[in-house]
């Protein structure tokens, strides 16, 4: 992997209006909303309850800068671009490592600028080893979510691409967690969110902020272990597939 | 050039299929170094498959392709070989010099991209974004993208597809300049005045299979020399096709064109059969006579 290369990899992302939206600036505008329009002054667990907002929004952060990353692997091979790159040195290996790597690097912006604005705005507080596992956490927790990305990617077309990505939001974002705080769901959808992998990467960072409601730290990552490894074995799996149809 | 040297482009036996459809049926070719050879035939004569298989694209069903001594695969990886495809677009969210940029950091001993950009006369779209650029000026930064690893051997598929006539000429004229450094360059066309102008050897393809390889002139000869025009009034297109030496006949109203491979035994018939026949116009056929001759002779014996 070179430095050059994912240098203009990455700029490439932060310089599409809809990565900045949806990755960056819708994240920090919903917690600013959540936070503003759900909890008030007067209420007992106020800054708990604006750290499981900062947590589920960094949570929704890297899986959406993870699923439009992975999205590009669809565009770059409709627009001939891979086969451009087939012409370089790059092997299809690098190409997708490469991709997985600024997957996890584009989920950075969002795991620095909630939390700044939850500390410094929101009256967040929290020990160093709380607020290191949980963007720390994140961020390796946001590994399976690339490889979905990279999956989906591989077997979008473009078109399909839209679509897929936003129901996959949907269905993450709601049932799993995200954008509703589990606390508020009723039970049956409690006892459903941890089908999705989503509900274990907003885990990750909320056992850090408070027990309830909240699976042991072991748990939660095993079952994203689970996942990763899980996912890794259908990118790689397709991955084969595709080079040896030429 | 010394006989040390391996071929840059060596087909042996060479064969893809897809399917029921054979689109490359057994090639043999050497490309020495330092050659420009163009590469014509209608579409589906097996001119991108064979340019795939050359590239490391495509794996052949048969056969091999060996690109300067090595595999494909070992030459792309040696940066020997630049290549413009077909269809390919360029990344909307880069300008032109980062796409450009991005290409060479992958590469081992990349030219300096704004060098790449001078040869291909894209220096002046160097910060333009490629979904603002015309399909001329995209080739432009496609041929820059070709050049950046200074390949030994440039291969390039319809590159002038996109472009107005004088667009293509300036294309032309910086790859010219560019090949007299004793580039290999090996080119797909559909303009065959292009392979007229601008090759040392054309080879045709049709069906799969090489119809004829040779320089312009020898193909021109191949195809049998020469194209007779004529006014006939009361001519048969089967009674022209039927006169000796004849190769192919189209008639309109009166006017006939003929293609002949003895123009002289040709015209004699001619008159005797029809000594009203006037205007009469002998010319040495052009590479698009004999590409059609070709191309039409080989699918009658198939």
């Amino acid at each position: 992997m070179n430095l050059a290369y994912t240098r203009i990899e990455l700029k490439r992302s932060l310089r599409n209006p809809r990565f900045m939206i949806f990755a960056f600036a819708f994240p920090v505008f919903l917690f600013l909303l959540q936070t503003n329009v759900f909890i008030h002054d007067g209420d007992p667990g106020k800054t708990t309850a604006t750290a499981v907002i900062m947590v589920n929004m960094l949570a929704f952060g890297v899986f959406f800068a993870a699923m439009t990353n992975g999205g590009r692997l669809a565009t770059e091979r409709a627009a001939g671009w891979q086969r451009q790159l087939r012409l370089t040195p790059l092997t299809g290996r690098g190409y997708m490592l490469g991709k997985g790597l600024t997957g996890l690097l584009l989920g950075l912006p969002v795991l620095i600028a909630v939390p700044l604005i939850a500390a410094l705005t929101s009256g967040v507080h929290l020990d160093p080893a709380a607020w290191t596992r949980i963007i720390l956490g994140t961020w390796l927790g946001a590994v399976p979510f690339v490889l979905l990305g990279l999956l989906i990617g591989q077997l979008a077309r473009p078109e399909t691409l839209q679509p897929l990505n936003m129901g996959l939001s949907l269905v993450m974002g709601f049932l799993g967690g995200m954008w509703i705080p589990i606390d508020a769901m009723p039970d049956w959808m409690q006892g459903l969110a941890p089908v999705l992998p989503s509900y274990w990467l907003t885990q990750l960072g909320r056992g850090a902020v408070t027990g309830d409601l909240s699976q042991n730290l072991a748990t939660t990552a095993a079952v994203l272990a689970a996942w990763t490894i899980a996912l890794g074995a259908l990118v790689i799996w397709r991955y084969r597939k595709d080079s040896s149809r030429s | 050039m010394s006989s040390t040297n391996p071929p840059a482009i060596a087909l042996t036996g060479l064969r893809k299929t897809y399917g029921q459809v054979t689109a490359v049926d057994g090639i043999d070719l050497t490309i020495r170094q330092g050659e420009v050879v163009a590469l014509l035939g209608p579409n589906g004569a097996g001119k991108s498959t064979t340019i795939d298989m050359i590239l490391g694209l495509t794996t052949p069903d048969a056969g091999q392709a060996r690109i300067l001594g090595r595999t494909p695969t070992a030459a792309i990886h040696d940066g020997a070989i630049g290549a413009m495809l077909q269809n390919g677009t360029l990344l909307d969210d880069l300008t032109v010099a980062e796409t450009v940029r991005l290409v060479a950091s992958l590469h081992r001993t990349p030219l300096p991209v704004d060098h790449a950009l001078r040869r291909a006369g894209a220096a002046d779209l160097a910060d333009r974004r490629a979904n603002r650029l015309s399909g001329g000026q995209q080739q432009r930064v496609r041929f820059a993208i070709a050049l950046v690893s200074d390949p030994d051997l440039l291969v390039l598929d319809e590159p002038t597809a996109a472009m107005d006539p004088a667009t293509r000429r300036d294309f032309w004229k910086a790859m010219y300049e560019d090949t007299t450094r004793g580039r290999t360059v090996l080119f797909a066309t559909h303009y065959l005045e292009e392979a007229e102008e601008y090759a040392d050897r054309v080879i045709l393809m049709n069906a799969g299979r090489i119809a004829a390889d040779g320089t312009v002139a020898e193909v021109r000869a191949a195809a049998g020399g020469r194209t007779l025009r004529a006014a006939i009034p009361g001519a048969r297109q089967d009674d022209l096709l039927a006169l000796p030496a004849v190769t192919h006949a189209t008639l309109r109203d009166d006017r006939a064109e003929i293609t002949s491979a003895d123009s002289d035994t040709t015209l004699r018939a001619l008159l005797a059969h029809y000594p009203a026949a006037r205007d009469i116009e002998i010319a040495a056929a052009g590479l698009e006579t004999a590409f059609l001759n070709l191309t039409t002779a080989t699918e009658a014996t198939r």
